[in-house]
């Protein structure tokens, strides 16, 4: 099949997809006028009205097939007087590849870049193009990798293949998004079902009555059904186009290797994966370190920390690169397993350009410093903005950790009030210990079946490490209360925590103490050597007990 | 409209003839004993035991004075173990399975142990005991499913355990150089582990530098190189073979051929039991136990798999002779893999009682 034809069929199965709707209605029409041809006027009634029960998820989805415009995800908009460089290298860039330059640049915060249009009528008409360019990007490949990266997701629009192309590429886009919006509206309806379910429940409940349990089984049917039929003709589309799109992928890699160089394009294609799971790792350990102590980094380091991480991680990313995935994300997705392009790209013949844009492509932006905070205002929600703002990074961990600590509750204080009727502390739960009654304490517990119908020195080799793990906590906990903990802040490696020095002087072995604390015959010395003298007269005694 | 009622009647007779007859089928069917539960009389008439008194904690009885030491053991008399393992020297076989039996009731509780210890701090035998009771207790927490119903708890301290024992053998192993025990106990380490099987080879010249025709070693060591642990079917068969020719008559190693039979046959048919190969192989076993020390504590296993493959093969005189020798302890294979308890002395029974049947039956 050539590519025209291709396209052709993509065209005739996208206006298929529009006219899905009607063409089962006009289906059950023509059943409806044969019934009445045909059928004895009693039966013909019970089939009319089943009819019409077809039909009403047929007619929502006929409305629904036109799509809200798609609200653009959180970024910052940035203009070319803001940005300059920015802007004229994805316009000489466009300019390479042979289309349009799109008219307004996103910044976003993900590792992901990429063109948007709003296309017009259905689909076939071109519309306002966007860049959606994440920062984290911008934070860790070189300028010519990202040279690669932005020509490659210009190169989709260009109208290299056929004209029609564009069409297919659109109209994938178009079809994923209503689909999107079925599946929205129907769990919309799902969570008003739920919601409406729960008032009843929470009413019952204030009577008295027994409560139901929650079924939204039925609500949102129709919707669900119409996604269905839908999503399976969507699904037919796709597999129909999908050669047609992976042919264009390796288009438009081609292209970018050709304006971007051959090794800069293989190297962003390994690079973005690493990144990816970088930044998501970066953000848990990071970034939200301190969500729940409602702190925040210095203003511009959310977002700006991440290339620090970056540099002092180089050697874990080696191992990232690697190991490029070989399955593609998503059935609908587009593009071909990126060790299937990364192979193609470097096996094109070299250019001799592995030396250009070197410099990390953070650089073309204009103040990077100020992006970044612009972009915290621009994507962060007001309530976390309101988070206290830190000096540093070491006074965030310090900050998160005191106060995570300080709201500890582990199953085992709630073991231990169950077991003792009193609040649950640490000098409580070493008196148990002493008292001999440790292994009663972890039968309250939650435990698996295993352990719970374990005995003996089994039982106990299978609570022994949540009992440690637990105890360990607390024991950091009233450290932590007495500011006696040191934590140590690094970008290369978890945090690590310091113990004072031990009474002679050595090192802390907090690990060793845990351990004679829930050993089969505990012993709490170990530990109560390493814990703050307990204090006379309460709070008072507290402050002058905490050296500062 | 009586005529209309009558040719009905008539035509229905035949209809409510067949679902009588349907009925009275089913409930005969119903109420009859179940079709392959062989009779238990013919069995019980010779003296054998019914499933209820069958033990199913051993494969047959202990020596005497040992039971009374095991239960004052447990009561805490550590004195009454140190005094068992001293008494039997080094007689490797017995020493092994000795120090299993206390080690089992170690991994429950080990008050009594650590007295010993406290006691007699470089111990020999509570030391091998100790290494012993640490693998006991690891398998323990495993469990007995395979690891796809095995939880990462369970797991989690089964390694756990296994990497701790693994000091304890070696301490074991310093404190009494000659004794093959610790090294039969690593075995199971082995497994559980996945040592290499370059390792295990490596410990197995440890083991038969000491005991080269040892019977629980050579049981262990077949798990390890069957298909479901660290091995093949073809290693397991290989190892057995060569196990078997090389030992003296009535070391009992002759189990082990059947053994790596047993573990990798997945046929639903006789057919596998009954090849000349598999007749040679129980006619070697009964020579083999003819042969041996009647007291070797390992007999009764050997003698279970024969009487199993003696009635798979018809040849049920000698099968009901093995039956007799060991009745009244089930706890070995075959019956072993059929679960705890009732399951295992059950299939055991129902073996048996069909082997009793058919000698009945032919006199």
């Amino acid at each position: 099949m050539g590519s025209t034809l291709r396209a052709l069929r993509a065209l005739v199965l996208l206006a298929g997809f529009y006219l899905l709707g009607v063409i089962l209605l006009a289906a059950l029409a023509g059943a409806d006028y044969l019934l009445y041809l045909h059928a004895p006027s009693g039966l013909a009634a019970k089939l009319y009205l089943v009819s019409v029960l077809l039909a009403i998820p047929l007619i929502r989805g006929l409305f629904m097939l036109r799509t809200p415009k798609g609200e653009e995800p959180p970024g910052l908009p940035v203009t070319e007087a803001d940005e300059p460089e920015l802007w004229r290298t994805v316009r000489e860039l466009a300019d390479q590849v042979g289309t349009r330059a799109p008219s307004r640049i996103v910044l976003t915060p993900d590792v992901n870049a990429a063109v948007s249009e709003d296309a017009r009528l259905l689909g076939l008409l071109p519309g306002p193009r966007r860049l959606y360019l994440g920062v984290p990007l911008l934070q860790g490949l070189t300028e010519a990798q990202l040279r690669g990266v932005l020509a490659h997701e210009l190169g989709h629009y260009s109208n290299a293949d056929t004209r029609l192309a564009a069409i297919t590429v659109r109209g994938r886009a178009q079809v994923l998004r209503t689909i999107g919006h079925f599946e929205e509206r129907a769990d919309r309806t799902a969570g008003r079902e739920r919601a409406r379910q729960e008032k009843k429940n929470t009413k019952a409940a204030a009577k008295g009555k027994n409560t139901k349990e929650i079924d939204t089984g039925h609500a949102g049917i129709t919707y669900r059904t119409m996604a269905k039929i839908y999503i399976g003709y969507a699904k037919l589309y796709f597999r129909a186009t999908l050669s047609g799109s992976r042919r264009q992928e390796y288009a438009a890699d081609v292209a970018a290797a050709r304006i971007a160089g051959r090794d800069a394009t293989a190297s962003a294609l390994r690079e973005i994966p690493a990144l990816d799971a970088a930044f998501g790792f970066y953000m848990n350990s990071y970034a939200t370190l301190g969500s729940e102590a409602r702190l925040l980094p210095p203003r511009g380091e959310f977002f700006g920390g991440y290339g620090r991480m970056l540099t002092a991680r180089q050697l874990e990313l080696v191992g990232l690169r690697t190991e490029l995935p070989t399955e593609p994300t998503s059935p609908y997705d587009s593009h071909p397993p990126i060790a299937d392009r990364v192979e193609r790209v470097e096996a094109l013949p070299a250019d001799g350009r592995a030396d250009e844009g070197k410099g990390t492509a953070l650089g073309l932006l204009a103040d990077p410093d100020r992006t970044l905070a612009a972009l915290e205002d621009a994507v962060l929600n007001e309530e976390v903005l309101r988070f206290r703002r830190t000096g540093d990074w070491q006074g965030l961990l310090d900050g998160s950790m005191a106060a995570n600590l300080a709201s500890l509750d582990t199953a085992l204080h709630r073991a231990l009030a169950m077991y003792t009727k009193d609040h649950p502390s640490l000098p409580a739960l070493l008196k148990v210990i002493d008292d001999g009654q440790l292994w009663q304490l972890a039968r309250r517990l939650p435990l698996s079946d295993q352990a719970a119908e374990a005995q003996g020195r089994a039982f106990r080799e299978f609570v022994r490490p949540a009992l440690a793990d637990a105890l360990q906590s607390m024991v950091l906990a009233e450290l932590s209360a007495h500011a006696r903990l040191r934590w140590e802040f690094s970008w290369s490696e978890p945090a690590s925590v310091h113990l004072p020095p031990a009474p002679d002087g050595g090192e802390s072995d907090l690990g060793a103490a845990i351990e004679a604390a829930v050993a089969d015959h505990p012993d709490t010395g170990p530990l109560r050597a390493l814990l703050p003298p307990p204090a006379p007269h309460g709070p008072a005694a507290r402050e002058t007990d905490a050296p500062r | 409209m009586t005529v209309l009622l009558w040719v009905l009647a008539v035509l229905a007779t035949p209809f409510v003839l067949f679902a009588l007859w349907i009925a009275g089928v089913f409930l005969k069917e119903f109420f009859r004993p179940s079709g392959d539960e062989a009779d238990p009389d013919a069995a019980e008439a010779l003296g054998l035991l019914p499933a209820e008194r069958q033990n199913t904690t051993y494969a047959g009885p202990l020596p005497a004075g040992v039971d009374a030491t095991l239960a004052a053991v447990r009561g805490g008399d550590w004195k009454a173990a140190a005094k068992l393992m001293q008494d039997i020297g080094r007689d490797w076989e017995r020493r092994s399975s000795t120090a299993y039996l206390l080690a089992e009731i170690a991994a429950e509780e080990d008050d009594w142990l650590l007295a010993w210890e406290s006691d007699h701090p470089d111990d020999p035998d509570a030391a091998v005991v100790r290494a012993r009771s640490t693998v006991i207790l690891a398998w323990n927490l495993r469990g007995g499913k395979l690891a796809k119903h095995t939880t990462s708890e369970q797991f989690t301290g089964f390694h756990r355990m296994l990497e701790r024992s693994r000091e304890e053998i070696g301490r074991a192993a310093a404190l009494n150089p000659d004794d093959p025990t610790p090294y039969i106990t690593e075995i199971w380490v082995a497994l559980g582990l996945g040592y290499p099987n370059s390792e295990m080879d490596k410990l197995w010249t440890e083991i038969t530098a000491r005991a080269p025709h040892h019977y629980e070693a050579h049981f262990s060591a077949l798990q390890y190189w069957c298909a479901k642990w660290r091995g093949s079917e073809k290693l397991a068969t290989d190892f057995a073979e060569r196990a078997a020719a090389d030992a003296p008559l009535g070391s009992l190693l002759t189990v082990l051929p059947l053994i790596a039979h047993f573990e990798h046959d997945k046929s639903d048919d006789n057919s596998v039991d009954r090849t000349p190969k598999m007749i040679g192989r129980v006619d070697a076993g009964l020579a083999d136990a003819a042969a041996a020390d009647p007291t070797h504590p390992r007999l009764p296993e050997l003698r279970h798999l024969l009487a199993y493959y003696l009635s798979l093969q018809d040849r049920d005189d000698a099968a009901l002779e093995q039956f007799r020798l060991v009745d009244g302890y089930v706890n070995a294979l075959p019956w072993r893999y059929q679960g705890d308890g009732e399951a295992m002395a059950a299939y055991y029974c129902r073996i048996r009682n069909a082997t009793a049947q058919a000698v009945a039956a032919a006199e």
